[in-house]
């Protein structure tokens, strides 16, 4: 893989082909241009000093990089610094998880993967969404929604077969 | 387990999405290495996802690009510039060599024209000695030529006043002819009947032994008078002889060097006036 013998010219190549794909991700977890605008930075500096470990036999590159990014933008969203600098805005992002059912507001709900989840049964979707772009554990999205962690279980592996399908 | 139940369970997606706990991640990656078709229907819906994700990407800003690529030179100098470095390796030995270069053309010159200078000295001095030996055998030749020349000036001379001799209407010509001793001997006598001048042309007498000479006699009223001695070499032409007024024959006799009074026999040859 020439990325990992850090070619220069391969990585800008990845680039240009992948950050517009990168940026869309992180801007459905992190709805803030300038803030998403350094995770991407980030993003990409991950990409080029952990290309090591990558491993192919594991999935497809972008599929690695799709994980780097996202994993990125859940940890900025959830670092104190990016959740005091939303406190002070008109429209808290963490509020609605606080009312339980009241998840229906995506910010950045017409973009990317967030699209295809908006074809999902609400209850489907609230899960999907707490789980994918939240980046909770099913016992904590349990915790959240007051289900029992079975029906989580049941819920999302039903939600993921459907997004399969309209993926398809 | 069965493999297809397994494939559709939804554990494909929750594993690419990283939404799989660690147990399940383990399971899915040894059952992966064991089935082409979980990996099949892995790589399946990764590809539908990666054309979903770039269908649907937004347009980074150019200033991240930037960025990125400020932050990685800063922090990592050396390795992530990868083609960087080896230039910066591959330029510097350069430039000394371009400095260098012009010391070592204006050497390389000057061996040139050294050696240039040399092979020609070797090569005039070569020429030099052909052209003096050349110029040695031409003088030598030359020489050869001035002594040939004054040699063959002197026959010239010789035979020219031999033949204006011969050409004299007053010149007598005598054959002497050969003896029992020497059958195949003949000498001729001229002889000038104004001038009474004698002179003597060899054409063919055997060659002396060593301390005698042929000596000429006029028969005058049938005695012998001297009429001078023959040196052989120098019997190329007409050799002028003793005067002699009156004669009725001559003959050749071989005497001791310097000549006799009187004839030693045999006689040679011999001739009527």
């Amino acid at each position: 893989m020439s990325l990992k013998a850090r070619d220069q010219q391969s990585f800008s190549y990845l680039y240009d082909n992948y950050a517009g794909a990168l940026y869309s991700i992180v801007l459905q977890v992190v709805p803030d241009k300038e803030v998403a605008n350094d995770v991407l930075q980030e993003v990409f500096v991950n990409i080029w000093r952990k290309i090591e470990s990558y491993d192919p036999s594991k999935g497809r590159l972008f599929t690695w990089m799709l994980n780097v990014a996202r994993n990125l933008a859940i940890d900025m969203v959830r670092s104190k610094g990016y959740q005091n600098s939303q406190k002070n805005q008109s429209l808290p992002e963490g509020e609605y998880l606080d009312k339980g059912g009241a998840s229906t507001q995506l910010s950045v709900d017409n973009i990317g993967l967030k699209k295809v989840v908006g074809k999902l049964k609400t209850e489907h979707r609230v899960l999907i969404d707490l789980a994918y772009f939240k980046g909770y554990t099913h016992e904590e999205i349990a915790a959240i929604e007051n289900l029992p962690l079975g029906t989580v279980k049941t819920r999302i592996r039903s939600a993921l077969i459907q997004l399969r399908d309209y993926l398809k | 387990m069965n493999i297809q139940e397994y494939i559709s369970s939804g554990i494909v997606e929750s594993y690419v999405l990283g939404l799989a706990s660690n147990e399940e991640r383990i399971e899915f990656e040894q059952l992966s290495a064991s089935h082409a078709e979980l990996r099949a229907a892995r790589e399946a819906f990764e590809i539908n996802l990666e054309q979903q994700a770039l269908g649907n990407a937004m347009p980074a800003p150019a200033a991240v690009k930037e960025k990125i690529w400020s932050e990685l030179d800063l922090k990592t100098a050396a390795p992530p510039i990868g083609k960087n470095a080896p230039v910066a390796v591959t330029m510097q030995p350069l430039t000394p060599v371009r400095t260098l270069s012009i010391a070592k053309l204006m050497a390389a010159a000057s061996i040139i024209l050294l050696l240039g200078s040399t092979l020609l000295n070797v090569y005039y001095y070569n020429q030099y000695k052909t052209s003096l030996a050349q110029l040695q055998d031409l003088i030598a030749s030359n020489q050869e030529t001035a002594k040939n020349t004054t040699i063959m000036q002197t026959k010239i001379d010789l035979y020219e006043k031999s033949l204006d001799l011969v050409k004299d209407s007053n010149m007598a010509i005598i054959a002497l002819k050969g003896q029992p001793v020497a059958p195949q001997s003949l000498t001729t006598v001229y002889w000038n009947k104004q001038t009474k001048d004698v002179y003597l042309l060899v054409n063919n007498l055997p060659v002396p032994v060593t301390g005698k000479q042929y000596q000429l006699w006029a028969i005058v009223d049938g005695v012998p008078v001297d009429a001078g001695t023959l040196n052989m070499n120098e019997a190329n032409g007409l050799v002028k002889m003793k005067n002699i007024p009156k004669a009725q024959a001559f003959a050749i006799t071989l005497e001791l060097a310097g000549g006799s009074k009187t004839p030693t026999m045999p006689i040679y040859v011999v001739g009527k006036a």
